[in-house]
């Protein structure tokens, strides 16, 4: 287990975010949708980090924001020591160089129209940086054939699709990995492949990982950390296993016991 | 009260479901679980006959003594949404999003001849019955004016609109959130008459459902009591199915089953699961039958009751 008395990754301290409802009425301003509201939080280098709550809770916001996707309304957001929000797509190239994600689908977030291999080496691509034969490596790491280089995402399966959205996030070496729902599209006997095949990569890479799952027990197996939200809020933070046997916060309890587990029924 | 024999689906040469046989009596309530391409929401809709185009149902099903498959469209229509009807995982799409709910749910008895008045009145009961806060308010909104959990409950009242003999849930609670989810699953298990439930989800099925079918490869490989089957699984896909399912603590490897689900008509002759079967051998190249009373497996090498 890695300790995190060391440096602060991410810092994200004070967001907020307000999303603007579209008017309704010719003369009155639509609503304001709180989507966030003062969130902090600190992942350190190496740690796992988890993100637990349901739809609605912020917790896609807050990714986008992390990312560099979205603006936030009011806080601040500090990579390795600097700040990204605000900063123009320009600058950012640094954070698309560290920080890459994996999405929940991968048949959405998986350009149906490109070879595996033009996939892979996009984010390369992009950086303006040599391809080599990264590609084939790649694949290698994330235990597909070479062979899949020269075909298209709708000719694999599942597991296989996000084997290879895997692989594209790894391409540039990032040092962080977040990972948006990244199983929970997938079938149960392949959800353990894709978790083992995470853990070996964030393993042998020193990868620090953000992991956003509605299911804490997911998170549990994968995490050390978690911070639960609700509604725009992170109601509770801390060990996860400190979380799964005393909750605190009566959301937090409420969440746990809505899930249902063979253990608990059988 | 509903018995399926033999009953195999087709899509052109490819057979998409095989020889499925199963009973439910009244009040029943029975899972079907497999994962994609397993053939479960096929069995579904070849009950209600709702399958696509060019997809053909063969074998025997039984509403009572009414035939379901294999008969016309017209004799159907009268059965579908009164004797049996179905909830699907989508509420979104399976609501029409220009017709204000109460009208949804007075439509399906309008159809099936019950006068208009009557129908709306009792549209607003059946939106109290699955638990809408303030049902009267609920009948006059649109679809996207309801949460995700809220339409589900719109869809089930439909269903049981005309009370039905039979309720098909096809993962009604896969696109909800986790506390929905348990609120949707308690209502569902008290209000549904006889019961087929199909998921994905082995811990879903064990909160609902006294009996489970298991299917893979278009195949029935495993059945029985939950309890039984969950416990003391005996065929090695339920077996490795229920081990992928559980999680284990942080720093340890999941068990997983090699490979991933073959595409629709790719799966191997012979026993479906041998090609991600560890304990598989020349044996398997034979299909095994679906043997055992109660508690049944189709597997040559069926892990001990241990």
């Amino acid at each position: 287990m890695p300790t995190h008395a060391g440096t602060p990754l991410i810092e994200v301290s004070h967001l907020t975010r307000v999303y603007q409802r579209p008017r309704t009425s010719l003369t009155k301003p639509g609503g304001a949708v709180h989507a966030l509201r003062g969130v902090s939080l600190t992942v350190h280098k190496g740690e796992r980090f988890g993100i637990v709550g349901e739809s609605g809770s912020g917790k896609s916001t807050l990714l986008r924001l992390l990312c560099g996707l979205d603006k936030p309304t009011a806080g601040s957001i500090r990579f390795d020591g600097q700040e990204i929000t605000g900063l123009p797509e320009r600058r950012l190239r640094f954070l698309r160089h560290s920080l890459q994600i994996v999405f929940q689908d991968p048949m959405s977030s998986l350009d149906p129209r490109m070879r595996v291999r033009d996939l892979v080496a996009e984010p390369l691509v992009a950086l303006g940086e040599p391809v080599g034969g990264r590609v084939a490596e790649l694949l290698d790491e994330v235990g597909l054939p070479a062979s899949a280089a020269d075909r298209y995402p709708h000719q694999f399966s599942g597991g296989q699709r996000q084997r290879i959205a895997i692989a594209r996030a790894l391409a540039p070496r990032p040092k962080v990995l977040v990972a948006d729902e990244p199983v929970s599209a997938l079938d149960v006997s392949v959800r353990g492949q894709i978790l083992n095949l995470m853990a070996d990569l964030v393993d042998e890479h020193g990868l620090t990982l953000v992991f956003v799952s509605h299911d804490l027990s997911v998170v549990r197996h994968v995490c050390e950390t978690v911070a639960v939200m609700n509604d725009g809020e992170i109601v509770e933070t801390g060990a996860v296993d400190d979380i799964w046997i005393e909750p605190s916060h009566p959301y937090t309890r409420a969440l746990l016991q809505a899930v249902p587990t063979l253990e608990g029924l059988l | 009260m509903l018995s399926v024999e033999g009953l195999t689906v087709r899509a052109h040469a490819a057979e998409l479901v095989h020889d499925v046989s199963f009973r439910i009596g009244p009040g029943e309530r029975v899972g079907l679980i497999g994962e994609s391409g397993s053939g479960k929401s096929l069995t579904a809709l070849s009950l209600m006959g709702l399958l696509p185009e060019g997809v053909t149902a063969a074998g025997r099903a039984r509403l009572r003594d009414r035939d379901l498959v294999g008969v016309p469209e017209s004799r159907l229509k009268d059965l579908r949404g009164r004797a049996m009807s179905m909830v699907f995982q989508e509420p979104m799409t399976a609501l029409n999003p220009l017709m204000r709910v109460g009208a949804q749910v007075a439509e399906v008895m309008t159809l099936h001849g019950k006068p208009r008045e009557r129908a709306r009145a009792r549209a607003v009961e059946l939106l109290g019955r699955v638990r809408l806060p303030s049902p009267e308010q609920v009948a006059r909104a649109y679809p996207h004016q309801l949460s995700g959990g809220q339409r589900q409950r719109v869809m089930l009242a439909i269903a049981l609109a005309n009370e039905p003999e039979l309720l098909i849930c096809d993962e009604p609670t896969t696109a909800l959130d986790v506390t929905v989810q348990k609120q949707m699953l308690d209502l569902i298990a008290e209000v549904a008459p006889a019961l087929l439930f199909i998921t994905h989800d082995l811990a879903v099925v064990a909160s609902v459902c006294e009996r489970v079918l298991v299917m893979y490869g278009g195949r029935v490989v495993e059945s029985g009591p939950i309890r039984e089957v969950f416990t003391r699984p005996r065929h090695r896909y339920t077996e490795g199915l229920l081990a992928a399912s559980k999680l284990t603590p942080r720093g340890t490897r999941l068990p997983t089953i090699k490979g991933s689900v073959p595409p629709a008509g790719r799966f191997p002759g012979g026993c479906v699961f041998r090609n991600r079967c560890p304990h598989a051998d020349v044996t398997c190249e034979k299909v095994p039958a679906l043997t055992g009373e109660g508690h049944a497996h189709a597997c040559w090498h069926p892990a001990d009751r241990g």
